[in-house]
C-alpha cells in the first residue's frame, strides 16, 4: 500500500500521454472573449461640444485637438499610445460623443511610423491653438482701442 | 578547512524569473556568505509621478509598476489619494475592490507554486498547476476587461460594475476549482521526491524572522501571525467577509508552499461571500478638491505588506510619493537565509521567496 | 499617522526607546525635499488591530551626516543604501553605488532650482 501511494503521481503523469493537449491554438482557434471587452474608442463629431476635457484627463496623452484660423476644431487620436482606460468617456459631459466599443484595436505596422507622425502632429496642434488664441486676443484689443477714441467724442 | 570559491549567479539565469544578482562564497558546496544586487529594473516612477502626471492620472501609472500585483498598487494609491482629498468611497466600491484583490491573489500564488515545482525539477507538476491557473485569468478578463493590467481602481471608487451573469460564472468556475485544489494540496504535501528537495531547505527560524522584519507568506511560514488584513477595519472590511489567518511553524520551503495553498481556500470563501452579499450603492464619489497634507496606507499584496506615503501641496501635481514593496523588506532576510545551505538548492529557495523585482526597484 | 518630531542628537535614543522587536515592525526610511532643508522620516507600525503608523522625523541640512540604525534594526541597510543614492544625503557606513551607476548624476529626486 505504501509503495503504491509513492507511485500514485507517477502513474497519473503517465496517463497524460494518452490525453489530448490543453493548449488552445490561438489565433487559429478563438479564446474566451467577454462581451464588454475594453476595445477601440469611437468619436461622434455631431454631439461634441469641443470643451477639450477628454484631452486634459487622458493619462498617456493620446487625444489632441487642433484648431484652424476660423476657430473650427478637429479631433486626433493615437491608437498605439492609448491604454483604453475610459477616463475620457467618464469625463465627457455629453453622453455619446466619445464612447468605447468592444472590438480590439488594430495593431500598428512599421510602415505607418505611428509615433514619429504623432509627435509632430501633437506639436503642430498645440501651436495652431496658441496661434488662434493670440489672434482672438489681438482682435479684442483692437476693438477696445477703436471704441475708446469714439467714446471720448 | 577547504578552499573558498566565489560563484556569481548572474542577472541572466535559466531558472530566474526576475533579474537578480548574487555573489556566493562557498566551501565544499556549502554557502558561507552572500551579497545581493537588486536594482536592475529601476525606472524612476516616483520621480515621474511628482513631475509629469496629475494626481488623478497617477493611479494608472502606478498600476504598471508590477505585472502580478497591479491591483494592489492602484488600490493602495487610490486609498492614500482619497485620504489627501478627504472623501469616503461607497460600500459597493469597497466590496468590488476586495473581490479583484482576492482573484489576483489566486493567480499570483499559483504562479509562485508552479515556479517552485519547476526549480525542484518536477516539470509535470509545473504544467499541471499552470493548467489549473488558466481559469482565473479568464475570470479577471470578464470582471476587469483585461488579463494583466486591470486599471480598475480610480481615485474615488472603481471604474466598472459587476454584472449578475459574471457573478454566476465566477461561482460556477470556483466550484470546479475546489476539487482541483484538493488534488494539488495532496501532491505538494505527500509526494516523496518533492519533500526531499523542499523540506529543511532555506529555513529561517522565528527569532531571525522577528529580528529581520520580514513580511508576507515568508513570515507566516516561520510562525509570525502578521497580515495587514488582520489588523485594519476602516478602509476595507476584511473581517466582515470571512478572513482568517494561516500560519505554519517550520519556516522552510515546504511550509511556505502549504501556507500559500491554504490561503487559496480562504480566498475562495471570501469571493463567494462577496458575490452573495454585494450591497447596492453608487460606484464613484465625485469631488473637486485638491490634495493637501500627508497620509500613509498599508495593504496586503500577494507577496506581503505594501506601503504608500504621499504628500500634497494644493495643486494638481503631488509633492512626494514613496512606495515600499514587500520584497524590499525581504531582501535582507534572503541574504541571511542562504547561509548553511547546499549550492544545488539555490533555485528552489529563490523561487520560494517569490521575489518581484519590478516592485522593489521601481 | 502619528508624527514624533526630534533632533539629530536625540535620534538614536528616541528610536531605541520606541522600538520593541516583539511589538513593532520597521517599514522604511523616507526623505522629503523641503527646499532649504531635508526632512528624514523613519516609519514604524505596531501589530495591533487597528494599526497605527508612527513616523519619527528630523529636519537637517543636506550636508550633515545621519547616524545609521543597523545596530537597532538589522535590516535597515537596504533602505539607507537607496536613500544615499537617490536623495544625495550622507549616512554613516553607507557607500554609493547600490542603486545607480557610479557615473550617473546623484540625487535625481531632489528638486531642481
Amino acid at each position: 500500500m505504501k509503495k503504491s501511494s509513492k507511485m500514485k503521481t507517477f502513474f497519473k503523469t503517465l496517463g497524460n500521454l494518452f490525453k489530448k493537449p490543453v493548449t488552445t491554438k490561438y489565433p487559429f482557434e478563438q479564446t474566451y472573449i467577454p462581451d464588454d471587452y475594453r476595445g477601440m474608442i469611437g468619436f461622434d463629431e455631431k454631439l461634441c461640444i469641443w470643451c477639450r476635457r477628454c484631452e486634459m484627463v487622458c493619462p498617456p496623452g493620446a487625444i489632441v485637438f487642433s484648431q484652424d484660423m476660423e476657430g473650427k476644431q478637429t479631433y486626433h487620436f493615437n491608437r498605439a499610445v492609448c491604454i483604453y482606460c475610459t477616463e475620457c468617456v467618464r469625463a465627457c459631459p455629453k453622453e455619446g460623443a466619445i464612447y468605447q466599443t468592444a472590438e480590439p484595436a488594430k495593431y500598428a505596422l512599421k510602415e505607418e511610423n505611428i509615433n514619429k507622425v504623432w509627435n509632430s502632429l501633437f506639436e503642430e496642434a498645440l501651436k495652431s491653438r496658441a496661434a488662434y488664441a493670440f489672434k482672438k486676443k489681438r482682435l479684442a484689443a483692437d476693438k477696445i482701442a477703436i471704441k475708446k477714441p469714439g467714446d471720448e467724442k | 578547512m577547504g578552499k573558498q570559491y566565489e560563484i556569481p549567479m548572474g542577472a541572466q539565469h535559466i531558472s530566474l524569473l526576475e533579474p537578480l544578482h548574487f555573489k556566493f562564497t562557498t566551501e565544499n558546496e556549502k554557502i558561507i556568505d552572500a551579497t545581493a544586487n537588486v536594482f536592475y529594473v529601476h525606472r524612476g516612477i516616483e520621480q515621474a509621478c511628482c513631475s509629469k502626471f496629475k494626481f488623478r492620472q497617477v493611479s494608472f501609472v502606478v498600476g504598471r509598476v508590477c505585472g502580478l500585483c497591479s491591483i494592489s498598487h492602484s488600490t493602495a494609491y487610490s486609498q492614500v489619494a482619497e485620504k489627501l482629498v478627504k472623501i469616503e468611497i461607497p460600500r459597493r466600491a469597497k466590496y468590488l475592490r476586495m473581490l479583484v484583490i482576492e482573484l489576483d491573489r489566486i493567480h499570483s500564488h499559483l504562479l509562485c507554486l508552479s515556479h517552485v515545482a519547476e526549480n525542484s525539477g518536477f516539470e509535470a507538476l509545473f504544467m499541471k498547476t499552470m493548467q489549473y491557473r488558466e481559469f482565473s485569468m479568464e475570470l479577471l478578463e470578464a470582471v476587469c476587461g483585461n488579463r494583466i493590467q486591470y486599471d480598475f481602481s480610480i481615485v474615488g471608487g472603481v471604474a466598472r460594475d459587476l454584472k449578475p451573469q459574471v457573478g454566476q460564472l465566477i461561482l460556477e468556475r470556483l466550484k470546479k476549482f475546489k476539487s482541483q485544489l484538493d488534488e494539488l494540496v495532496d501532491i505538494y504535501q505527500n509526494n516523496w521526491t518533492l519533500s526531499l528537495k523542499n523540506k529543511r531547505a532555506g529555513a529561517i527560524n522565528r527569532e531571525d524572522a522577528i529580528r529581520l522584519n520580514v513580511a508576507g507568506p515568508f513570515a507566516r511560514a516561520a510562525g509570525l501571525a502578521v497580515d495587514v488584513r488582520n489588523e485594519t477595519e476602516d478602509l476595507l472590511p476584511w473581517k466582515e467577509v470571512g478572513f482568517e489567518i494561516v500560519t505554519d511553524s517550520a519556516g522552510d520551503v515546504h511550509a511556505r508552499n502549504m501556507v500559500r495553498l491554504h490561503e487559496l481556500f480562504v480566498s475562495i470563501r471570501i469571493i463567494e461571500n462577496i458575490i452573495n452579499g454585494l450591497p447596492e450603492s453608487a460606484l464613484v464619489t465625485e469631488t473637486k478638491a485638491f490634495p493637501d497634507g500627508e497620509a500613509a496606507v498599508r495593504l496586503e499584496a500577494p507577496r506581503g505588506e505594501l506601503f504608500y506615503y504621499a504628500k500634497g501641496n494644493k495643486t494638481q501635481i503631488l509633492e512626494r510619493l514613496k512606495i515600499k514593496a514587500p520584497t524590499f523588506s525581504n531582501v535582507a532576510a534572503m541574504v541571511e537565509a542562504f547561509k548553511g545551505n547546499e549550492y544545488g538548492s539555490i533555485p528552489a529557495i529563490v523561487a520560494s521567496y517569490d521575489p518581484c523585482l519590478s516592485c522593489t526597484s521601481r | 499617522m502619528k508624527r514624533i518630531e526630534t533632533t539629530l542628537e536625540n535620534l538614536k535614543n528616541e528610536i531605541r526607546n520606541f522600538y520593541n522587536p516583539e511589538l513593532n515592525h520597521f517599514i522604511v526610511i523616507n526623505a522629503v525635499d523641503l527646499g532649504e532643508k531635508i526632512e528624514v522620516q523613519w516609519f514604524f507600525t505596531d501589530n495591533a488591530s487597528p494599526f497605527t503608523i508612527t513616523a519619527i522625523c528630523i529636519q537637517i541640512e543636506p550636508v550633515i551626516e545621519i547616524p545609521s540604525i543597523t545596530d537597532i534594526v538589522a535590516s535597515a541597510w537596504v533602505a539607507e543604501a537607496e536613500l544615499v543614492d537617490l536623495m544625495d544625503i550622507k549616512i554613516e557606513k553607507t557607500a554609493r553605488g547600490f542603486v545607480l551607476e557610479p557615473d550617473f548624476e546623484s540625487g535625481p529626486l531632489r528638486k531642481k532650482k
